[in-house]
């Protein structure tokens, strides 16, 4: 299969190409420890884009089925990361961490249940469909990912805690890349290949990897600031 | 399959609203990028605890009508929110403060560390639980009861991190 033309193949490859230097950074800052499934996905996109970049080359019939898996891939890593987020304001307690996760685990599990139910209904109606095709699965996977992504928002609303700058980063990235993919399945699955459609998809991403890459080189440390918090609390330094 | 376009449509625009509104609502509060949480929120516990005072509950509920009481209270639990929130940022900020006087080669500084994020965690456990009864009385203004107890838990855990040494924690 021969490569698309210079702008789609630029919009294919930057941003898998840009996810290195985020992993680079996220490394220097020992972001890796603090977000280790973020880190992962990071790994596993770029050795993904790999591999699919060398199917479409070499074994083109493969692509589409290849395609699939990874991007079933990413929807779970999407999935961690956004678990990573809702714990990360009770990072130092297990007990509240541990309640939180299962809290999300059910509610997601709930929220994936109504998605699929939702879109099996819509292909059940329709002729020429598989109760549930694959990639509606991964589109009712899609809207699921769309409603935790606002709850980690609201988690930490709720919590009354702001979400760290770096952490804000990666929600907000996960929510470009997720929202106009939802829109694009939905409409490449009405009108069948669209090429507008893969522009706005690669675009986003695109936009989510500059994201993550500023959010990571501008992240600074705790600590000094928390030495110039304990110096101001009254009787600090006194022993 | 037009319904799925809809459905799909309305929720990119929801989340990409909600994102607007959650970097505009960033931004427009905190600054720009990398003018972090920083410093301890003051926190006027004397007014926290009166909000939550039983005593002056059970004064504004007798000498008010029901109806002008569920109000009252509703703005006094609204305020109330606003503490809880502040106090909950400054249990995070303060059991950093704990985690960094844990890895202390002093010994004595890691124990009082260790104790620090003990109490820390307890206070963000304690909000939490505050914050979830001060949503249930929100609705039912007549029937629940703010608690203030979180108060005296934040001054004893500040005034453990103010008695740490500054080499402690940096």
């Amino acid at each position: 299969m021969p490569l698309p033309p210079p702008i789609y193949t630029y919009l294919w490859v930057a941003p898998h190409l840009l996810l290195i230097p985020v992993a680079v950074v996220m490394f220097r800052n020992s972001l890796h420890r603090e977000f280790p499934i973020f880190f992962s996905a990071l790994i596993y996109e770029f050795l993904a884009f790999a591999v699919l970049f060398i199917t479409r080359l070499n074994a083109p019939l493969w692509y589409t089925k290849v395609d699939f898996f990874i991007s079933a891939g990413s929807t779970a890593f999407h999935f961690g990361i956004l678990q990573e987020l809702f714990e990360a304001p009770l990072l130092h307690n297990a007990t509240l961490r541990r309640t939180s996760a299962r809290m999300l685990k059910w509610v997601t599990g709930s929220l994936i249940v109504m998605a699929l139910l939702f879109i099996g209904l819509q292909y059940y109606n329709s002729r020429g469909h598989r109760l549930f095709p694959p990639f509606a699965t991964l589109e009712a996977l899609g809207i699921a990912q769309c409603f935790v992504l606002v709850m980690v928002f609201l988690w930490h609303r709720f919590l009354g805690l702001r979400m760290s700058d770096f952490a804000f980063g990666i929600a907000a990235g996960v929510a470009l890349t997720a929202a106009p993919e939802l829109l694009v399945e939905a409409w490449k699955d009405l009108v069948g290949p669209s090429r507008a459609g893969d522009y706005l998809q690669m675009g986003a991403y695109h936009c989510t990897v500059l994201i993550w890459l500023y959010y990571a080189l501008a992240h600074k440390s705790e600590a000094p600031q928390i030495r110039q918090r304990v110096g101001q609390c009254p009787g600090a330094g006194d022993d | 399959m037009i319904l799925t376009i809809i459905v799909a449509l309305f929720i990119t625009l929801l989340v990409s609203l909600f994102l607007i509104w959650q970097a505009w609502e960033r931004f427009a509060s905190h600054g720009a990028i990398g003018k972090q949480t920083g410093e301890l929120t003051p926190v006027d516990l004397e007014a926290f605890e009166n909000l939550t005072d039983p005593e002056e509950e059970y004064f504004l509920r007798t000498n008010l009508s029901p109806a002008e009481f569920r109000r009252v209270q509703r703005g006094r639990i609204r305020a109330a929110r606003l503490y809880v929130a502040a106090l909950s940022q400054n249990a995070a900020i303060l059991l950093v403060v704990g985690k960094n006087a844990c890895s202390s080669s002093d010994s004595e500084i890691a124990a009082a560390g260790q104790e620090l994020v003990q109490r820390a965690n307890h206070l963000t456990n304690s909000c939490l639980l505050a914050r979830l009864r001060m949503e249930a009385a929100f609705v039912l203004p007549a029937q629940l009861s703010l608690s203030g107890k979180i108060a005296n838990q934040y001054m004893l855990v500040t005034y453990m991190a103010a008695n740490l040494p500054r080499s402690a924690v940096a």
